[in-house]
């Protein structure tokens, strides 16, 4: 009991002290760190529109997108914590458009891309490819912006995340009308339809089959993504798109971009 | 009984954590990507085998030794999130490059390995010795791998580029293959060395 009581009362005075000295640090260090973080985002948010007086900040899905004002109180512009789904892992990254719905700047933050592959990401030629595309362009790899052939992942990823983040932005910040995935059915005539989108590495093509005005089956013809995102893929979102009659499906969690890469060829399949 | 010069000098040669005693081998494989990494691991290291053989040896009388593991992880662990806040604040890039390998000190070996095997049977100063000696050397093979994977990985040496233009990197050293590659290389070469000069 004694040894016991020894023990407890080792431990509590240690932690005690512990306590002790780490706050006294955190307090001495805190205000600075906070304050850093203030000048490096007055920075950032510089960097990209000089003319900037005030931000506004809105967080749409879990992204930060910052409104930035200049000092009349006009919109200047939108920039947007991002992320996109890279080789390695999730990519952060910042974008800024303007109110003309041009992109002005991309700035790679942290990622997971393999150095001297992936990180092509963050040098030219692709950021010059990005900085001038507006809302109205395609954004799509192999149509207006080239994917870096060795990193077509990575760039592929990135690609696709921007023409994502531009569409949200459109929507909510620019007044964009942003083209809704929805299909009327009465409009679909019975058959077979072929369509291909964009899946995590490259196209997925897939064969709709619509009977009795109902989308009746979904078969993934052709894909390139990796055995285990796809299956998953596979056996989620064609049933739910069947059950549902519509493209308004979660994809699953996990195998985000080969769902979208289905849904997006059934969409240019029907349309 | 050793000397105090004997106690510094293990840390460097004989007994080198990462070369000889191969504790501590996560952080040396992961940050040693390039030599300024490497040495503020090193540094952040050092200064916390130093406060926490500093206070493990002061304590030794008052630590019962059923509860001793416990607390040793306490005092290591407030030294770590001190470095932790200070580099944050003073060394903001440092502390990004390191990320999340700072709070991974608190299980380094090299720590808790002398907390339990030195500092808790030994006098104060040889303490201090001890954990200097052991420091530096980790110190020392932290930033000695991070300069060769930097140099032929990058082509620089602490950033400044050394290799010239033509110089093809190989890009196999900046990943973990790589690390593993030059750490056995790095490990058979001292074998070798410390068998010729007969230290054993």
């Amino acid at each position: 009991m004694r040894d016991g009581l020894r023990m407890a009362l080792t431990l509590l005075i240690i932690g005690a002290l512990c306590g002790g000295l780490l706050s006294v640090v955190n307090n001495v260090t805190t205000p600075i760190i906070e304050a850093r973080a203030a000048a490096a985002f007055q920075e950032a948010m510089g960097r990209f529109f000089p003319e900037v007086y005030k931000v506004d900040e809105e967080e749409i899905d879990g992204e930060k997108f910052y409104i930035c004002y200049d000092a009349a109180g006009n919109f200047i512009g939108v920039v947007g914590q991002v992320k996109a789904a890279g080789y390695g892992g999730h990519i952060n990254y910042n974008l800024a458009v303007n109110a003309a719905a041009d992109i002005i700047g991309i700035r790679i933050g942290s990622h997971e891309e393999t150095p001297g592959i992936g990180d092509v990401i963050e040098k030219e030629p692709f950021q010059s490819r990005i900085i001038g595309l507006n809302f109205a362009d395609p954004i799509s790899a192999g149509v207006d912006v080239d994917a870096t052939s060795g990193a077509t992942v990575t760039t592929g990823g990135m690609i696709n995340s921007i023409r994502r983040v531009m569409n949200v932005m459109g929507e909510n910040f620019l007044g964009m009308e942003v083209e809704k995935a929805e299909i009327d059915m009465s409009t679909v005539a019975d058959g077979t339809y072929t369509g291909t989108g964009r899946g995590f590495k490259s196209d997925i093509t897939v064969e709709v089959t619509v009977s009795g005005g109902q989308i009746t089956e979904i078969a993934v013809v052709s894909h390139d993504d990796s055995a285990g995102f796809i299956d998953r893929a596979i056996d989620g979102t064609p049933a739910a798109i069947i059950a549902a009659q519509s493209l308004e499906v979660d994809v699953v969690s996990g195998a985000s971009m080969s769902s979208w890469g289905i849904i997006n060829a059934v969409f240019d399949a029907l349309k | 009984m050793t000397t105090l010069a004997q106690e510094f000098s293990k840390g460097i040669l004989k007994e080198n954590p990462v070369f000889r005693l191969l504790l501590g081998m996560c952080p040396v494989l992961a940050v040693s990507i390039t030599a300024v990494n490497g040495f503020g691991m090193g540094v952040a290291a050092l200064f916390v085998l130093l406060c926490s053989n500093i206070v493990i040896s002061l304590f030794k009388g008052f630590i019962p030794a059923r509860v001793r593991i416990p607390a040793y992880i306490l005092i290591i662990a407030t030294f770590v999130t001190i470095v932790d806040m200070v580099l944050n604040a003073y060394a903001s890039g440092l502390h990004e490059a390191l990320g999340i390998f700072i709070p991974l000190i608190v299980v380094n070996c090299v720590i808790l390995g002398r907390a339990e095997a030195f500092a808790r049977k030994n006098t104060l100063s040889r303490s201090i010795i001890d954990a200097l000696g052991m420091g530096i050397g980790f110190t020392l093979s932290l930033t000695f791998l991070g300069i060769i994977r930097e140099l032929f990985g990058a082509g620089s040496i602490f950033n400044i580029e050394v290799m010239g233009a033509a110089f093809q990197p190989m890009m196999l050293l900046a990943t973990a293959p790589g690390a593993f590659i030059t750490l056995g290389i790095m490990l058979g070469l001292f074998n070798l060395i410390f068998k010729r000069l007969g230290i054993e």
